[in-house]
């Protein structure tokens, strides 16, 4: 067996545990960025009308509607896969773990996704 | 209380404003991203934005929902920099304060957004 086959055997019972690990963090840190942002814009309010419509007047743009996409896909990935979290730390399901994470966050997550990104996308063609 | 049983507390209450954040987000995406026409169609405004939050109630729940967000975030971020970081019980106490001062501006941030509403 090569050094690369051993390698591999070796994690490959890992690598789900630490890729949602790593995605759970990862999504968390940029929807903390993205509630920086909000509330940035969302402050503008209490300056009063001009103010606000002339910071939101920068979302119009198409390339915002893409993110909007974006952000529900990262709230769906990020959601799902803390309740497989939270069912593991109940101390339930430890034996499925990786289903959980495959079959549920990842593949109800895309069609969770999906159902709700065509709307969104249609919406603004 | 002993540091262990503070982190305890914190790990339980990720879960529990995790669970939340769930329902408010959900609800959240649904009004604002699926059911407002305003936004589905790209022409947003302070008065559309003002039709919904006049009412006191969607007040609480916005302002509800942010502190739930804040607490969520910032608990998140605090858990990753300890985690990252082999550092004494004085510099993690001093990340501690830095995340919640931001988290107490931050909110303040927020909720002033209602102020002249």
């Amino acid at each position: 067996m090569s050094a690369l086959a051993v390698q591999v055997r070796k994690y490959r019972g890992q690598f789900t545990g630490m890729t949602a690990h790593a995605l759970q963090r990862a999504t968390g840190l940029f929807l903390l960025v993205y509630l920086f942002l909000h509330v940035r814009t969302i402050h503008e309010l209490s300056k009063g009308p001009a103010a606000f419509n002339a910071a939101l007047a920068t979302f119009h743009h198409p390339l915002f509607k893409l993110l909007e996409i974006a952000l529900f896909g990262t709230v769906i990935l990020h959601a799902l896969n803390g309740v497989r979290i939270t069912i593991l730390d109940l101390g339930l399901g430890h034996d499925r773990q990786r289903r959980m994470f495959w079959a549920y966050a990842i593949g109800l997550g895309a069609l969770l996704f999906l159902a709700g990104a065509i709307p969104l996308f249609l919406s603004a063609v | 209380m002993t540091a262990t049983y503070r982190n305890v507390i914190g790990w339980y209450l990720q879960r529990i404003t995790g669970a939340l954040l769930v329902v408010l987000l959900a609800a959240h995406f649904w009004v604002e991203h699926f059911m407002s026409q305003e936004l589905r169609r790209g022409d947003l405004s302070y008065e559309a934005i003002l039709g919904r939050i006049a009412n006191p109630v969607w007040q609480f729940i916005d302002i509800a929902f942010l502190l739930v967000a804040l607490y969520h975030g910032l608990n998140g971020l605090r858990n990753i920099v300890l985690d990252y970081s082999r550092i004494g019980r004085r510099a993690a106490q001093a990340i501690t304060l830095v995340i919640v001062s931001a988290g107490a501006v931050w909110a303040w941030w927020g909720i002033e957004a209602f102020k002249k509403l």
